[in-house]
């Protein structure tokens, strides 16, 4: 059986717009415009039992409002959901009790009392027996590290500890499916190490299906092996996140770095009639051509502008995940054999 | 059952959160025992230049206040769901609401419960008493169990208006300030209806029906007969209004839009 | 201009306020039961006599259904706002901004006022001139006192309301505090019954608070209750108030300015 199957899910909104100005506001006041948009347009995809899927798309693209449909939080418009066999917003109370939420934008735990009375309380709400919940809970708490947060109240806590604990909370139940919405969003480095390597460990210990949205590719890459990719409310791509990269990172990044002062034009109009696609990192003031993995298209162009500036550095670069993904949004739409 | 272990479970919570801040709670109720004062201070001053209201008398209409307090004290206690609107529907709570295996209603109840409100009941039976001794009315032994019946009755109502109110953010896309409006409504049932237009007495007995938290309750004790019917109404009009107030609710929840994020 | 963004604020707000279309409509609706419930309560308490400490039936009448009118005007829900800022922290932030936090939250409460005054009040008083026998006075030189009374009536509330909410900075919890506040209000500034309906005693106390500047003193000018020259006194003590409020104020704000920078927030 599927953990999740969903069958042209489609979930519309109406977005009202304000007329300018007070003669416009008074006139909403009697008749209101509204277009309605489709949030979620006709989706369809399915994850096995045990698979850690990354759900990715730039904001608007419809992540939070899949996930809040799979999870029994809204109502769609119309498409089939079914979720560990069940329909989650029908029998949402029963539904619950199968998945773990974490929302890294909000708080799942109560905000003025300790960690470990949210966590009793949420024992009892879950119905877990105390065996069950020393036996997997004592495990959780000491790969998370959070024994020491345990007595300390909830807003007391660095976002990076709250997270841990959130994480915590989100399993107390043991549940064969967890959605992570942004889990990592605003956290360290070594937080999303920590929290990495725990996902990883449930998910091989306990077969734990995990869909994990994020901005953070560098997420999907340590954990999931395959990614959904949205935009505007439909899936353009659904596969094997190598694959993708195999596909279309055939190409290759050239970073330099340069003594004198050079603008983006000049550099562009040295290679003009070549593959090449420059960009710059204003910050670091490293200067990016994109071009296709060709020895001998990179010779020439590093013989080109070495012999125009002088150079500070030079390095040669595999196109990063983030540069595909941006090729992508850009092209709108995925054609990978 | 497990319902009812959700329940003690969540008040030792509150409780412990409670106890945490002493000062507060006193606060709270030396201004809860004020609001309470000044609608006395309401009837005395005005009973001082009349001496009937609509036929009733000072102590009787002071007994109609102390009944009122009571199942008003139990709906502040069980259903403080003022800022639903703000915190769940606006800050997007209820998402973490809808993520657990526990009827939504019943989970926000249960967070927002308000068991210092039950003073009020304390100063509400005092209060009767007071204006009951005055009056000298008789007790007999089946007045404390209709007084129980008719208080949860009154609460139900209370309670059922209340959730209808928080029903609107569901569909309403914006904030709104209706429930301490709705208050000021909520008082003129504790004056007798009679002094009402029709059109009045109706909306307060059948549409908002606040009456039945105050005057048709309290004028059984006051032996009133021509309002027993009214009185014994009470608990049915409560069971009412509170189950309609469910399915509304049971309905919203699936317009429930989601807080952006 | 200095004033430009306050008036900005007062724009802002005003089409904020007319968004909220539910909040409009049942507005409307529970006002007008509000003052009929008043009608039939006082038309019972006066039970067939001429005049209760001066005032007739018919001036009673009118004082409850102006009286609520104008509260409509200086009612807003600063000191809960502020509170709730100041929980959250977000006064820190406001106080980055180059302008008066609460002069700005002063000019928000005048937005919704005037919003309140013009798309609840005016139809409300209609409706129920409509419906209940009222009678308003049409004597200009009235209005035009009443509109100075109750602009002065905005000013003491509002400084009322942002006293309160600065407490938030020196008390965890003030939802006690802010609703003692508003039942002394509604009490002790008129809304309920004319001060004149105290007992002596109350009413010389009285004269030494401000409350009375908020409703009971736009209400009597209104309802003919003052003749000129004692209007014209009242509207004395209002401008008073309002001077001496700021004093609190300030200096409150002040304390928890430094406490702010202090603590950090």
């Amino acid at each position: 059986m599927n953990a999740i199957e969903v069958k042209n899910l489609r979930k519309e909104f109406k977005a009202y717009s304000s007329r300018s100005g007070l003669k416009g506001a008074f006139r909403d006041l009697f008749t209101r415009n509204y277009k309605v948009v489709p949030a979620v347009n006709n989706i369809s995809f399915s994850v096995s039992q045990g698979e850690m899927v990354g759900y990715i798309g730039e904001n608007g693209a419809g992540k939070s409002t899949t996930i809040k449909m799979l999870t029994g939080i809204l109502t769609p418009t119309s498409g089939d959901i079914r979720v560990n066999g069940m329909n989650p917003h029908k029998e949402r109370e029963k539904f619950v009790r199968t998945i773990g939420v974490v929302f890294g934008q909000r708080s799942q735990l109560w905000w003025d009392i300790a960690v470990q009375e949210s966590f009793r309380l949420l024992k009892k709400v879950y119905k877990v027996t105390d065996e069950q919940y020393d036996d997997h809970m004592q495990h959780v708490i000491k790969t998370l590290d959070i024994e020491p947060l345990l007595d300390k109240p909830v807003r007391k806590l660095s976002l990076g500890q709250r997270m841990r604990c959130e994480l915590a909370a989100a399993l107390i139940h043991n549940p064969p499916l967890l959605f992570l919405d942004e889990p990592t969003i605003g956290l360290d480095v070594l937080v999303k190490l920590k929290i990495r390597e725990f996902l990883k460990e449930i998910n091989q210990k306990y077969n734990t299906t995990i869909l994990l949205t994020t901005h953070d590719l560098s997420d999907i890459e340590a954990l999931c092996e395959r990614v959904i990719m949205l935009d505007e409310g439909k899936v353009i791509y659904d596969g094997a996140l190598h694959h993708l990269k195999e596909n279309l990172a055939d190409g290759k990044e050239l970073h330099f770095q340069f003594l004198e002062q050079v603008d983006l034009p000049a550099v562009k109009k040295l290679t003009s009639g070549m593959p090449v696609k420059w960009d710059l990192d204003e910050k670091e003031q490293v200067f990016i051509a994109n071009l296709e993995n060709d020895d001998l298209l990179i010779s020439q162009v590093i013989a080109i502008v070495v012999a125009a500036f002088k150079i500070k550095d030079i390095k040669i670069n595999e196109t990063s995940t983030e540069e595909i993904i941006r090729n992508i949004y850009e092209k709108g739409a995925v054609e990978v054999g | 059952m497990f319902y009812l272990t959700m329940f003690f479970q969540y008040i030792s919570q509150y409780a412990k959160t409670r106890l945490q801040y002493r000062a507060d709670l006193f606060v709270e109720f030396l201004s809860d025992l004020m609001s309470q004062a000044i609608n006395l201070v309401f009837i005395l001053v005005v009973f001082g230049h009349t001496k009937l209201l609509g036929g009733w008398s000072r102590d009787e209409i002071i007994f109609i206040y102390g009944f009122f307090l009571v199942p008003y004290a139990v709906f502040s206690a069980f259903f403080n769901i003022w800022n639903f609107n703000e915190r769940y529907i606006v800050k997007g709570e209820l998402d973490r609401i809808l993520t657990r295996p526990i009827h939504s209603l019943f989970q926000i109840i249960l967070e927002q419960i308000e068991l210092e409100s039950l003073l009020g009941a304390v100063t509400g039976i005092t209060v009767m008493v007071y204006a009951g001794s005055r009056l000298g009315l008789e007790v007999t032994w089946y007045d404390p169990f209709l007084f129980f019946i008719f208080v949860i009755g009154g609460a139900l109502v209370y309670g059922g208006i209340f959730v209808m109110l928080a029903c609107i953010s569901f569909w309403a896309d914006a904030r709104t300030s209706i429930m301490p409006m709705m208050y000021n409504i909520s008082n003129y049932g504790r004056y007798p209806v009679n002094i009402y237009n029709k059109l009045i007495r109706f909306v307060l007995t059948w549409i908002l029906p606040f009456a039945f938290v105050g005057v048709y309750p309290a004028s059984f004790f006051l032996g009133k007969t021509e309002w027993y019917w009214y009185a014994f109404l009470t608990p049915l009009i409560g069971v009412v209004f509170f189950s309609l107030s469910i399915v509304l609710w049971n309905h919203g929840i699936k317009k429930y839009r989601g807080a952006g994020n | 201009m200095k004033l430009d963004k306050y008036i900005e604020m007062i724009r802002i707000r005003f089409l904020m306020m007319l968004a909220y279309r539910t909040n409009y409509y049942t507005g409307i609706l529970i006002y007008s039961i509000n003052i009929g419930a008043y009608y039939f309560l006082w038309t019972a308490i006066y039970a067939g006599k001429e005049e209760i400490q001066g005032l007739s039936v018919s001036q009673m009448t009118a004082y409850v259904a102006i009286s609520w009118m104008a509260r409509a005007f200086y009612f807003n829900n600063l000191d809960r706002e502020m509170a709730m800022e100041i929980m959250e922290g977000k006064v820190a932030v406001e106080l980055i901004r180059p302008y008066n936090y609460l002069g700005m939250k002063t000019m928000e409460g005048l937005g919704e006022g005037i919003f309140r005054l013009f798309l609840f009040s005016l139809p409300g008083l209609v409706i129920v001139y409509l419906i209940f026998p009222i009678h308003f006075t049409w004597d200009l030189s009235v209005w035009g006192l009443f509109a100075l009374s109750i602009l002065l009536s905005f000013f003491i509330n509002t400084e009322l309301n942002l006293l309160t909410g600065i407490t938030t900075f020196f008390l965890y919890n003030n939802a006690g505090l802010i609703r003692a506040k508003r039942v002394i209000i509604d009490l002790f500034s008129g809304l309920l019954l004319p001060i004149s309906f105290f007992p002596g005693w109350v009413q010389s106390i009285m004269k030494f608070l401000p409350f009375q500047g908020i409703s009971y003193v736009p209400s009597m000018i209104f309802t003919k209750g003052f003749s000129h020259q004692e209007a014209w006194a009242a509207i004395g003590q209002q401008f008073i108030w309002v001077v001496i409020l700021i004093l609190p104020i300030q200096l409150l704000w002040y304390i928890a300015k430094k406490q702010l920078i202090i603590q950090g927030g």
